[in-house]
């Protein structure tokens, strides 16, 4: 069992942008994240799920305190961050960190990778120019740069390369915990093998806490130990990874889950996808905020607001007033097909010969 | 294979493609689309597959393009012969084009309405009032919800599932032979991704149009495909129906691949990954194009091109020496 212990905390965590007063009026106001309460726990890969515009980004920054909440509190290892002093928050900075999905969008294409990634070190660290050096190319190697490869720039770099440049980035402050802002979504599949498998040893070898923001669910179901998945500013169902693929509770997780191509043509999906778009945050649906698009909605459900309620023994909760009945009902999602017996052979012989060695070619 | 089969709708040959002299950037490909099916072709990014498609609707300048060799026969003609004057004909009416972005075929400045029957109107020679007629339907069809009043909408007032379905409304107005679809779901989430292959599938069956449907998501290919064609560095390494490739995937990247991605259920491991990358054409290998990502190659790979060989019954077809791998490599332990 993984120690239960949260990392992060959040009470109550509200996020709205906007509602400035402009020339003659105020610009809508965005409520991007409304009324989160969760725990991510110490040394797990906690994942945040949901159609663009949900506000996952917005939760993940909030998370470790990239932006400040306009209500609420996030509790980090016990404290409380909006008590904290300024110097006591820029040296909490260096513990959590962030990769993001084209890590060189906000970087300076003119700084040689060296430098990118030795900044957080120079700015956090007295350490002289050679150790700093030392340590930089010591990253280059953990996260599988070749070291003579530190003084060129960006540019010079294929899309698998500067997620590893980044990832190198976030590893100099010597985090304790990293927000993935999808942090594949932008990479072909091969490549995406590479960095997902990157991210994980990078987590059990340095017993990091991952917070992955995704819209990839079979990536998620993959790397994550437990899912929030969000619908429009609110956590609407949260499980742990299994429990939430093979029997998702809520009608907004099972609609998810029912869109996601499967890889076998013997699976294809005969149901009708849900209907419709998310509707603006700047003007949600009352009450349950998925009433609109939702397949079992009822009058209440525009009414009153459905409170995330714990549904299991363990931590399992879900926001929907009619799971009970909707579960009973018998909705799960599409069992997974087998692989067929001659990709598997075939993949174990890939495997083998690419670790080298095993699988000989047989003589004629 | 069979006699019973119907003509192609397309059928491409022998297509090389370069930008510069030098190596082909698109060598040697060859498929076929039949009415009602469709084929997809899969392959990571910078394989070729949008400067093929670009290239069978006249789309890509030429120079800097230069077609190499290649016949695309439709409808008895061959595409690369055609004036411009005749592919502007075809284009948008016997063979339409949807995209990735759909605000590179919509004109921000008119509205949804308009551009509809402006396209109507290029290819039938319809009054206005019967032209905006069809266009309506048009938005009918594709699903849009208050059609009467998305028409006076310009495309920056639509979400980018409903754009894409007025691009698919526009494509689809003059009851196209055929139909490319450029990646047209990668950039939606995935529960719009869902309805828009859905709302091509339905069409699809009531028009008979052949579909080519580009992407690089072998769960999008499994979910529409009659056909698969696996692209690698410009060429089709394997080729075959949708059930084949899934079930007896025979080239190594198509495993390789097929291994990369995480699957839906439980946990098994860790992915399979394909070493290194993609060499720049300059570096491109003479023979087999995947051999320094291979984990199987053998010094034969690198004298000659693999051919695109029958595998299992014929219709599926490999590009590799080694073809099926268990007979050639001993089982692992
Ligand atoms: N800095 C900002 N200013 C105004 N609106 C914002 C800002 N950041 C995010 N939003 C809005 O908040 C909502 C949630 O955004 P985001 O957290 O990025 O969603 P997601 O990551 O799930 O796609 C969106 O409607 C987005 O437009
Ligand atoms: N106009 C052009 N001039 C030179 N090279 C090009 C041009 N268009 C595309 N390419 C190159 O052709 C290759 C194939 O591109 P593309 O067909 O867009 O790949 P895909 O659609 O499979 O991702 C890429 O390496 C790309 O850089
Ligand atoms: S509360 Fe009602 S509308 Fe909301 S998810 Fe549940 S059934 Fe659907
Ligand atoms: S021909 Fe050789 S290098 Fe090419 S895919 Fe087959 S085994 Fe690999
Ligand atoms: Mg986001
Ligand atoms: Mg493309």
């Amino acid at each position: 069992m993984k120690d239960a212990r949260p990392i992060i905390e959040t009470v109550g965590l509200v996020k709205q942008f906007g509602g400035r007063r402009q020339l003659l009026s105020r610009s809508p106001v965005v409520h991007a994240v409304n009324d989160v309460s969760l725990r991510v726990r110490d040394g797990e890969t906690f994942a945040i799920v949901g159609e663009s515009g949900c506000g996952k980004s917005t939760l993940g920054r909030l998370l470790i305190r990239l932006l400040d909440p306009t209500g609420g509190d996030v509790i980090y290892k016990g404290r409380n961050l909006a008590s904290l002093s300024a110097t006591e928050m820029r040296r909490l900075r260096r513990e959590l960190q962030i990769v993001f999905q084209d890590p060189f969008a906000s970087l300076n294409p003119r700084m040689s990778v060296a430098d990118i990634v030795g900044e957080p070190i120079w700015l956090h660290e007295t350490a002289g120019k050679k150790e700093r050096r030392e340590k930089v190319l010591d990253i280059f190697r953990t996260v599988g740069l070749r070291p003579d490869m530190a003084d060129r720039f960006p540019h010079e770099f294929s899309g698998g390369q500067r997620q590893r440049i980044g990832i190198a980035r976030a590893l100099a402050g010597e985090p304790k915990l990293i927000l993935g802002d999808e942090p594949v979504s932008a990479l072909d599949v091969s490549i995406q093998a590479q960095i997902v498998n990157l991210l994980e040893e990078l987590k059990e070898r340095l017993d990091l806490t991952l917070i992955i923001v995704a819209h990839d669910l079979a990536v998620i179901r993959h790397m994550s130990d437990r899912v929030a998945v969000m619908y429009l500013g609110e956590v609407v169902e949260l499980a742990e990874t299994d429990d939430l693929f093979e029997t998702p509770l809520h009608p907004y997780s099972q609609a998810l889950l029912d869109a996601i191509p499967v890889p076998s043509p013997r699976a294809r999906s005969a149901q009708a996808p849900v209907r419709g778009d998310v509707p603006s945050p700047t003007n949600p649906p009352k009450a349950c905020r998925f009433h609109t698009r939702c397949p079992h909605a009822q009058p209440i459900c525009s009414e009153v607001r459905p409170v995330l309620e714990r549904a299991d023994e363990g931590g399992r909760q879900v926001a929907c007033h009619f799971w009970r009945e909707i579960q009973a009902a018998g909705s799960s999602a599409r069992a997974p097909i087998a692989a067929s017996a001659n990709f598997e052979t075939r993949l174990a012989l890939y495997r083998a010969r690419q670790s080298g060695g095993a699988a000989p070619l047989k003589q004629p | 294979m069979s006699g019973m089969e119907s003509d192609p709708v397309l059928a491409l040959s022998d297509f090389s493609l370069r930008f510069a002299p030098g190596k082909n950037l698109v060598d040697g490909v060859g498929f076929e689309v039949r009415a009602g099916e469709t084929l997809c072709i899969v392959g990571e990014s910078g394989c070729g597959k949008s400067v093929t498609a670009l290239a069978l609707m006249g789309l890509l300048p030429v120079p800097p393009a230069d077609i190499v060799s290649g016949t695309a026969l439709f409808e008895g003609r061959d595409l690369f012969r055609l004036s411009e004057a005749e592919l502007s004909d075809l284009r948008g009416n016997r063979i339409s084009m949807i995209f990735q972005e759909p605000m590179t075929s919509l004109n921000p400045a008119f509205t949804v309405g308009d551009q509809l029957t402006e396209t109507v109107r290029r290819h039938r020679r319809l009054p206005a009032a019967e032209a905006s007629a069809v266009a309506l339907d048009m938005l009918k069809k594709v699903r849009i919800p208050a059609p009467e009043k998305r028409m006076t909408d310009y495309p920056h007032q639509m979400s980018g599932g409903m754009r894409q379905r007025v691009m698919i409304a526009m494509a689809l107005a003059n009851a196209p032979k055929l139909l490319i679809a450029d990646e047209p779901t990668t950039a939606l989430d995935v529960t719009i991704q869902a309805q828009i292959l859905q709302l091509i599938a339905q069409l699809q069956e009531e028009t008979g149009t052949a579909v080519i449907m580009i992407t690089h998501d072998l769960g999008v290919v499994a979910e529409v495909a009659d056909h698969v064609a696996v692209m690698y560095a410009g060429h089709v390494v394997e080729a075959g129906p949708v059930e084949a490739i899934f079930d007896d995937p025979q080239h190594p990247y198509t495993i390789g691949l097929m291994g990369a991605m995480p699957s839906l259920g439980r946990r098994s491991g860790k992915l399979a990954t394909i070493r290194g990358t993609v060499p720049p054409i300059e570096r491109m290998p003479d023979a087999c194009r995947f051999m320094p990502r291979c984990p199987f190659a053998q010094n034969k790979c690198a004298e000659a091109v693999p051919p695109l060989a029958p595998v299992g019954d014929g219709v599926h077809r490999a590009a590799c020496w080694y073809a099926p791998l268990e007979k050639h490599f001993a089982e692992v332990a």
